[in-house]
Order: structure tokens, then C-alpha cells, then sequence
């Protein structure tokens, strides 16, 4: 019995924490691309390089001096105008055709290309890595963590809860959900739709840039950082549901837990195949997911 | 009027006909390396080397009284790419030479297409042992220290440094990761040291912390890791977190800490331990013009890919020269046992692998910088020829 305890306490439990980390990553980085998804039915292929926006914009402002702690409120704020002006100037000039959804994952699929570039071009293929502002490490029950992957789960925790109470409990998110059910009858009770959409996305992208600077210290910045995240983000998304913001939280919890145990059993090549195929299995059984869509769920 | 006219023609027929006697035609040497992607940082060391070679070369005649031509193509660290613009260098651009492969994966494709196209390529950089082992073609040369070398002039340091120590192994999953952890457990295991465990990581793994439990369990002493780029930031610095570097050695291969990826590493890199083929800081006068006119050219220092690059062009001159000729068959007679010089040392091509043989260094991280702590002489480093194509 105390083979099983020890088996828990020093194999198991750090795995589940290490992957409780990499989960609340994953979520900051899926929660925008589901409400994006959700309300705009946009499929956002750029989603990644925006999370490396952040990321590269956190490493600017960091080198002419700024803390960190000040980047954290500030890269947001400044993705929230860039967000706003992609929407209005490139996502609705396409929106409004027939075949809204090809249309709009090639042109994010094609600006997500040009920012990559463009990454490479200003910045250097080489990595840079901001220094991690909490150092050190807590120890209990015999488990050890460093200090910062623990304020990362807080402060994710803290996000996550604060967006779904923006969603749920205030008046501008029942904007939101109404613009996501019915646009036509929320446009008609005096919603501002076209700004909702535009606001929603800026919000998208700026959580994705948020993610991008909490994760900088730990996961280093580079041109092609979008790509770490965007395929497992999509994964998310589509088990938990497109637009759920629920939905993002358990299954962006669950595959990141699935993924940190079964790696201590099998080798790690295989933690991507089984991720996807519980992709391809829900889209079978259950194709809007565990919690169905923003507004409709 | 008339004599003025005849007499002008004829000085500029003349003219012309001087110029186009010196107007021989350039000896075109194609570069297949990867300048965007996760390792375009050691493709521009690659180009530097280069350009900064063929640059010298030229000023001093050039080779035969032809000028060289260096046209530049990006593989993208990524095979199929390599093999479909070394086609069009070979068929449409008409390159007399090929090199500048960087992904042990392409340097093999690459020269099955070399094989085809009748021509000779070289690698500056792929570790893989296999490339001139049981993989070797009779059209690839490799002017760089293979893993094999690197490994022995690493594990005769390791013998004298930590004895019997108990080596805990973690490469990425490809050619290079399995065959370099391959060479080294072998040459470690020869003097000594016993293996806990290995682990290979998917290439562009974000986050190595999954596998720290079973690092812990293992108890090594030293690590040894063959990551490289962005991959090695990720992993050094991980570790540093968890506090699993306070007690453990950490040696690698040659690509994994360089002069791309040590600023983004920082203190993680402290104490890492390699075996290479270059240093910059090698005290030798041709090491040191060779540094200094590099650095004027490029603002940065040369590392081993950029070395061995230019190195590769002396190399190539060397043997058309020999030659007296650039056709495939008469260089590779050349190439044979061919001894030239180049900015670590004099080096040998070994005939029947066509694998350079060189002294090897081994170099540790202090302060941010590679200080060679140690020395093992080519013959001791190389291995035997296991190449079954003569």
C-alpha cells in the first residue's frame, strides 16, 4: 500500500503537476482561439504567431529596461489595437461571402506566414530568452517546483476565471454571447455587432500575447514559437468544444494530463499521435465537442 | 579618316579580345543550407565561411585562373527541400560542386542526387556518423569531425575527468540524436563509464520537464545530450529550474551549445563539456588571421561550421589544382588522402570513407565562452573505416 503512496507522491504527482503547468499554458493559448472561433467563426490559423507577437514584443520592451511584471499588462494593451485593426482591415473584407470559412483560414493562414517572416526578419533566427522573475523553487510533501511554473498555474487560474466571468456575469459578455447566437437579432437590439466582433478578436489575440509573455521565460522566443502551441491549441478547442469556454478548460486540462502520464510509460513520440486521435475520435462521436458552442451551449 | 577608323576598330577588337582571354568561364560551386527555419543560424555560418573563402581565393586568382562562384539555396533543415534545390543547381544551374548541407538527413539524400547528377558534394556540418559509414557514397566527402570523433576526444576526458561515472543520455529523435548517443555510449562504455538510461525527445520538444523524473530516478552523475538550437535552450534552462544541475556534469555534442544559441542559454550553459573539431580561441597564427579577418567581415565570431566551411573551399582548390582539372572522376583521385591546411590544423581525407581526419578539442563553457581544456590527436579520435563503397 505505502508502494502505491511513494508511486503517487514521487512518479506520478510531479508528472500531473508538470502537466497541470503545460495545461493552464495551453488554455490561456485556446481560450482566445475559441472565442474567436466561437463568435466569429473564424478558424484563426495565425493564432500561434500572435502568441509569438507577445512574446517578441515582451523581448523588445524588455531590453530597453522595462520589468517584467509591467510587460505583463502592457503587451496585452498593445495587441488589443492590433487585434482590432486585423479584424476590420483583413478578416471582414472576407467575411461576408459564400465560402467565409476557406477565405478566412487561408487569409489567417497567409498573415500567420507573414508574421513569421517578418519574426525572422526584424529579429534574427536565433533565440533569445528572457530572465524568469521569480527564481527558485517550493518544496512540499517531498515535490519540488520551481517558484514561477507555481505562479503560472495561479495567475492562469486567475485569467481563466476572470474571462469567464467577463463571458458569463457581465453585461458585455451576454453582448457577446447574444452577437454568437443570433447576430441579426442582437444587431437589432441595439448590439454594436460589427464592434463586438472586432473587440472580440483584439481580445483573442491579445490573450494569445498574454500567454506568449507569461511563457517566454520558460519556453525561450523564436520566429517559428507559433508553431509549438497552435496544433494542440486547435485540438482544445475542437474536444472542448468551439466557442466553450468550459470546454477549453477541462479538455485543455485533461489532454495535458494525458499526455504527462502516458509519457512515462510509452515513448514520447506518441504523445502527440494519441492527442490527435482523441481529436479524430470526438469529431466522430461528438463533433461540437464536450460543451457545444459559445451562445448555444 | 579612314586609317583613324580602321585603327579604332582595331584597338577595340583588340581590346576585347584581351578581356576575353581572362574571361574564362567560373568554376560554380552550388550551397544547399538552410537559411531560414530552426537552424538558420548555423546556415549563415556556413554562408560566412564560405563567402569569406571564396572571397580570398579569388583575390588570389582564383583556382586555375577561374574565379569561383558560390550560388546559395535554401534547404530549410528539411530533406525533401535539400533534394529538390540540389536538382535544379545540378540540372539547371550546371554547379561544377556542391555543399553547404546541414541536416544529416539531407547530406545523404543530397548525395544520392549527386550520384545521379555524376558530381561531388561535401558536408561542413552533419554529425551523423553514417555519412561516411555504413551509408558512405563515393560522390560525399565530409570536411568536419563526425559524432564518432567527437564522442572519443569527449570520452577520453571523461575518463580522466569523472571515472566510471554513470551517464544518463537524452538526444532528439532523428538520425543525428540516435547515432550520436549511439557513438558516445559506445566510446564512454569503453573507458569505463556506465549507462542509466536514455531518452529521445521529439525534435522542437517545448518542454522537457516530462522526462525529469525519470533524469531524477536515474541518478546519474553526468548527463549527456546531443539537442541542438532552440531545443537546447529549452532543455539547459529547464533544468537549471528544477535545480537538477547543481550535482550533474553536462556533456554533449559539438552542435549543441554555439555561438547561436549561448546568449538565449545563459548561466544554464556553465560547465557544459564538448568535443569539436574548432575553437576560436585555438592559438595558432592561421586560426588567428583567420578569426580576425572573419570577424571584420561578419561582426560575429566563426564557430566550428563556419571553420570547417571555409576550410572546404581550400580543400576544394587543393584537389582541382592536384587535378589539374574540375571533372568528377579526376577530383575524386584527387580528394584522395589529401592533405591541406586550414585554420585548426592540417587535416587529412581519408580514401576510403572520405571522412576528415583532424586534431580534436575539447572545449568547456566558462563565462559564456569555449576554453579548450584538453587535446586528442586525429589518429587517436578517427575510428576505423567501415565504408563498404571504394
Amino acid at each position: 500500500m505505502s508502494g502505491a503512496v511513494e508511486y503517487f507522491q514521487y512518479v506520478l504527482a510531479p508528472q500531473m503537476l508538470i502537466g497541470l503547468v503545460l495545461g493552464v499554458a495551453v488554455i490561456l493559448v485556446a481560450l482566445g482561439l475559441t472565442i474567436i472561433f466561437g463568435l466569429l467563426d473564424v478558424i484563426n490559423m495565425s493564432h500561434g504567431e500572435f502568441y509569438a507577437l507577445g512574446a517578441f514584443i515582451a523581448v523588445a520592451l524588455g531590453t530597453i529596461g522595462l520589468p517584467f511584471w509591467l510587460l505583463l499588462i502592457l503587451v496585452p494593451l498593445v495587441m488589443l489595437p492590433v487585434g482590432y485593426i486585423v479584424e476590420r482591415g483583413l478578416i471582414q473584407r472576407v467575411f461576408h461571402t459564400g465560402e467565409r470559412h476557406v477565405t478566412t483560414l487561408l487569409l489567417t493562414f497567409g498573415l500567420g506566414l507573414v508574421l513569421e517572416d517578418t519574426f525572422g526578419l526584424v529579429f534574427g533566427p536565433n533565440p533569445y530568452k528572457p530572465d524568469i522573475p521569480i527564481a527558485g523553487g517550493v518544496e512540499a510533501f517531498g515535490i519540488f517546483l520551481p517558484s514561477y511554473r507555481l505562479f503560472l498555474i495561479v495567475i492562469g487560474g486567475a485569467i481563466i476565471a476572470a474571462v469567464a466571468f467577463m463571458v458569463y456575469r457581465t453585461r458585455l459578455g451576454a453582448m457577446v454571447r447574444a452577437a454568437a447566437y443570433d447576430r441579426h437579432m442582437a444587431a437589432s437590439l441595439g448590439v454594436p455587432v460589427q464592434h463586438v466582433y472586432a473587440g472580440a478578436f483584439a481580445f483573442g489575440v491579445a490573450l494569445a500575447g498574454l500567454a506568449g509573455v507569461l511563457l517566454a521565460p520558460i519556453y525561450s522566443v523564436f520566429p517559428t514559437m507559433g508553431r509549438d502551441f497552435i496544433l494542440i491549441a486547435f485540438t482544445v478547442v475542437i474536444v472542448g468544444g468551439m466557442g466553450s469556454i468550459a470546454g477549453v478548460v477541462v479538455a485543455g486540462l485533461l489532454l495535458t494530463q494525458v499526455q504527462a502520464i502516458v509519457s512515462l510509460y510509452i515513448s514520447p513520440v506518441w504523445s502527440d499521435p494519441i492527442v490527435f486521435g482523441i481529436m479524430v475520435a470526438m469529431l466522430m462521436v461528438r463533433p461540437q465537442g464536450l460543451f457545444g458552442r459559445l451562445g448555444h451551449g | 579618316m579612314t586609317y583613324y577608323r580602321t585603327t579604332m576598330i582595331a584597338a577595340l577588337l583588340s581590346a576585347t579580345a584581351i578581356s576575353g582571354a581572362y574571361a574564362a568561364d567560373p568554376i560554380k560551386i552550388g550551397v544547399v543550407t538552410p537559411l531560414s527555419g530552426t537552424y538558420a543560424g548555423i546556415g549563415q555560418q556556413v554562408k560566412w565561411g564560405l563567402e569569406l573563402a571564396t572571397k580570398e581565393v579569388n583575390a588570389a586568382g582564383g583556382i586555375m585562373g577561374r574565379q569561383v562562384e558560390l550560388t546559395f539555396e535554401d534547404e530549410e533543415a528539411n530533406p525533401s527541400v535539400a533534394v529538390q534545390k540540389a536538382d535544379k543547381l545540378f540540372q539547371v544551374g550546371k554547379v561544377d560542386f556542391l555543399t553547404g548541407t546541414v541536416n544529416s538527413g539531407s547530406t545523404l539524400a543530397v548525395g544520392q542526387v549527386a550520384e545521379r547528377a555524376g558530381k561531388l558534394i561535401a558536408t561542413t556540418v552533419s554529425f551523423a556518423d553514417s555519412i561516411t559509414g555504413d551509408k558512405c557514397s563515393p560522390n560525399v566527402y565530409r570536411v568536419n569531425a563526425r559524432a564518432g570523433q567527437q564522442s572519443a576526444a569527449l570520452a577520453v576526458w571523461l575518463s580522466k575527468e569523472r571515472p566510471k561515472a554513470q551517464v544518463f543520455y537524452l538526444g532528439p529523435d532523428y538520425e543525428m540524436g540516435r547515432s550520436t548517443v549511439a557513438a558516445f555510449k559506445s566510446s564512454a562504455e569503453k573507458v569505463g563509464a556506465s549507462s542509466t538510461g536514455e531518452i529521445f525527445a521529439p525534435l522542437d520538444s517545448k518542454d522537457y520537464t516530462q522526462y525529469f523524473g525519470q533524469l531524477r530516478a536515474a541518478k546519474p552523475q553526468v548527463l549527456y545530450t546531443s539537442v541542438a538550437g532552440n531545443d537546447t535552450v529549452r532543455l539547459f534552462t529547464q533544468l537549471q529550474e528544477f535545480g537538477l544541475l547543481n550535482n550533474l556534469t553536462v556533456v554533449g555534442a559539438s552542435g549543441t551549445v554555439t555561438a547561436q544559441n549561448i546568449g538565449a542559454i545563459g548561466k544554464a550553459a556553465e560547465g557544459f563539456v564538448t568535443g569539436v573539431g574548432y575553437s576560436a580561441e585555438i592559438d595558432t597564427p592561421e586560426n588567428k588571421k583567420f578569426v580576425a579577418a572573419f570577424r571584420a567581415a561578419n561582426k560575429a565570431d566563426p564557430d566550428l561550421y563556419g571553420a570547417d566551411s571555409y576550410g572546404m573551399i581550400y580543400a576544394y582548390k587543393a584537389a582541382v589544382e592536384k587535378a589539374k582539372s574540375t571533372d568528377t572522376d579526376k577530383v575524386r583521385a584527387a580528394f584522395a588522402d589529401l592533405k591541406w591546411s586550414t585554420p585548426q590544423g592540417e587535416k587529412t581525407l581519408r580514401a576510403g570513407d572520405h571522412q576528415a581526419v583532424q586534431t580534436m578539442y575539447v572545449v568547456r563553457v566558462t563565462g559564456g565562452k569555449f576554453k579548450i581544456v584538453s587535446q586528442v590527436k586525429g589518429e587517436d579520435a578517427i575510428g576505423p573505416d567501415t565504408c563498404k563503397r571504394h
